[in-house]
């Protein structure tokens, strides 16, 4: 970190961790049974225990996460196992609505 | 899933002994056809009701389920639910874990999904327990072969593993196949004598009747007599529960049971149109886990439970666990096959016996001014339960101390996710300061509740405001609506990073406590084990 620099809050917010040594006790506090807070960003816990360095809303670049399997035990991944999830939520920032959770339940 | 069972019916039992074993013998050849018909385009026979990779694995019943479901999803399998159930069933009783096996993991079968992971290999946890549960491997058994084709099938199936946090400043594959797959082979091994020694156990008696006690979070704590028929297949029951809530509120419903492995009991119970899973462990004749909404998992409640035996019996819980010292109140003993003068401890008296069954004893109780510590009440000759006597509440924690609410709902396909919370008192102990070695649990005692925002971000973000409401009285948080919200800065999602506030009242003394809750986004992909 000895030659770049802080330019925004979050920038600032992880040298100040690397400053206090304490990014490995987040991510500790963070390791909730299934949550990921260590796929930089994680799914629904950031690496600071908090929420603001999450992808959010989550909607925004959804795809572009989904796609290359980012999250694949929270999101399902478009490139190999479910292509089409998205097939009705193209839009995801319109069409969120349409997006399913994807385990195969019995329907009785 | 064994042929040897025998189950007590009174007469006839040689008769049903080879009935019961003749259904389980139709069982397997049927599970065995199901595989032949549908898995061997993949799969390959290698001898006798043995296939390649199929073979060489043990899971929960659970753990089958997402195996199967992963082969419908990722290799276009076509599988009726039937079908499905009857492979499931004679997977996990040919295959499955012991029950010493599950010890330890059991909360993600349970749904408990605030629980906080920690395992002693720090490998272990960046390589497994960083994206999933690491219940999820606990709750495995392979040979180092089976646990290398895991670690491809990961490598293939999501290429992008290796470049994600932990990941990409290391040699991943390297690390996976070289000391994970030893590490996890050692640790979770296919052949384990556990495993050996439960096969050969007799088949522990099901059907009859059970006393059911439990506690959930929100509503408090229920008794309920469970009755228990076997029913058409094997180890399947149907069942009907009927009792109450402390509140006077009526806990009825019916609905069937299957046992996996000898003693993993999964029910789904039909209560007020809604469906309850239960998902408990059989051992010593008691039930124990949790039942838990099906499709609202977070809402659910811990269960234990004893069944009526000639010559045996327990007490399951006393309902409420507590009494202060120098008042009086109405307890309950749950129990099963009780019989005798009800005890609770040392300087508490049984001033009446309001009324006794041989499950259920209401006492009105007075505790002596001078009355301390935690009890084990008896019943007869019958010891069990726990009973705290307190002078005053020492110290307040929230329960759990962490936990996720997830939005939902607004016209989308995911529910909102809510979080329960419990305030938990503690009592000083003899030398009358809190936080020493001496201190003792009183029970959850009721509290007021509210949200403030966790740190200076959540503050501005106005998380509090938008990330849902807390119930002051029950302590259940609602979470918002899920999708953009315009209003808010980026359009951003109504997440937010919340301290969670308890209040509790004990005549003057007032006392806080603290959590912390995060509000987060929808989870999508959802199997039963997280």
């Amino acid at each position: 970190m000895k030659h770049l620099k802080a330019i925004n809050n979050k920038a600032q917010l992880l040298s100040q961790a690397v400053a206090d040594d304490s990014v490995e006790e987040v991510v500790a506090m963070s390791s909730l049974a299934g949550c990921t807070a260590t796929t930089d960003p994680g799914w629904e816990i950031d690496a600071f225990g908090g929420v603001t360095s999450l992808c959010q809303p989550m909607e925004a670049d959804l795809y572009g996460c989904a796609d290359p399997c980012w999250w694949p035990a929270q999101v399902p991944d478009m490139m190999n196992t479910y292509p089409d999830w998205n097939k009705d939520a193209m839009n995801s920032k319109e069409d969120w609505r349409n997006l399913g959770t994807v385990f195969p339940k019995d329907k009785n | 899933m064994k042929t040897t069972i025998l189950k007590p019916f009174g007469g006839g039992l040689l008769a049903l002994a080879v009935a019961l074993a003749t259904q389980s013998a139709q069982a397997a050849s049927e599970a065995e056809k199901i595989i032949q018909d549908n898995c061997l385009a993949c799969h390959s026979e290698q001898g006798e009701s043995q296939w390649s990779r199929i073979s060489h694995q043990r899971k929960t019943p659970e753990g089958w389920l997402m195996t199967i479901a992963r082969m419908q999803v990722m290799h276009g399998l076509k599988i009726s639910d039937e079908d499905r159930r009857t492979l499931v069933k004679y997977l996990a009783d040919r295959q499955g874990l012991a029950p010493s096996e599950t010890e330890g993991a059991r909360y993600a079968l349970e749904r408990r999904l605030n629980t906080s992971e920690s395992f002693d290999s720090q490998n272990f946890t960046e390589m497994c327990a960083r994206c999933h549960s690491g219940a999820r491997v606990m709750l495995q058994r392979r040979p180092a072969s089976e646990w290398e084709h895991l670690v491809h099938f990961h490598l293939g199936q999501w290429p992008t593993t290796e470049f994600q946090a932990l990941a990409r400043d290391r040699d991943w594959l390297d690390l996976a196949l070289n000391k994970m797959v030893p590490e996890l082979a050692e640790t979770l091994p296919m052949d384990s004598a556990a495993w050996e020694q439960w096969q050969q156990q007799a088949e522990a008696p099901v059907a009859g009747e059970w006393t059911l006690a439990g506690h959930m979070p929100g509503k408090g704590a229920f008794n309920a007599r469970m009755s228990v028929t076997s029913a058409q297949g094997e180890d399947e029951y149907s069942l009907t529960l009927t009792g109450q809530y402390a509140d006077g509120s009526a806990l009825k419903g019916k609905g069937q049971a299957v046992v996996y492995t000898g003693y993993e009991w999964r029910a789904n119970v039909e209560i007020d149109g809604q469906v309850m899973r239960q998902v408990f462990a059989l051992k010593e004749g008691q039930l124990s886990g949790r039942m838990f909404l099906r499709d609202k998992d977070e809402v659910g409640a811990d269960v234990v439970a004893a069944r009526d035996a000639a010559g045996v019996s327990h007490i399951l819980a006393l309902q409420p666990a507590y009494i202060k010292a120098g008042s009086e109140a109405d307890i309950t003993i749950v129990g099963s096959g009780l019989s005798g003068l009800p005890v609770l401890g040392k300087g508490v008296d049984v001033i009446e016996v309001i009324s006794e069954s041989s499950s259920l004893i209401k006492v009105r109780a007075r505790a002596a001014g001078d009355a301390s510590g935690v009890m084990t009440p008896s019943v007869g000759s019958t010891e069990g339960g726990r009973f705290a006597v307190y002078d005053r509440i020492a110290s307040v924690k929230v329960v759990p101390e962490f936990a996720v609410a997830r939005v939902g709902g607004n016209g989308g396909s995911t529910p909102k996710v809510e979080a329960r919370f419990e305030a938990e008192a503690w009592a000083a102990g003899a030398d009358g300061k809190s936080g020493t070695a001496d201190d003792y649990r009183i029970g959850m005692v009721p509290a007021t509740w509210s949200v403030a925002p966790f740190d200076e971000v959540a503050e501005a973000d106005r998380d509090v405001h938008f990330s849902g409401r807390m119930n002051s009285a029950t302590g259940v948080f609602t979470p918002a609506a899920a999708g953009p919200n315009p209003e808010r800065r980026m359009m951003t999602n109504n997440a937010g990073n919340l301290k969670v506030q308890a209040t509790v009242q004990d005549g003057a003394d007032t006392h806080s406590a603290e959590g912390q809750m995060i509000v987060t986004v929808q989870r999508w992909n959802n199997p039963p084990i997280p």
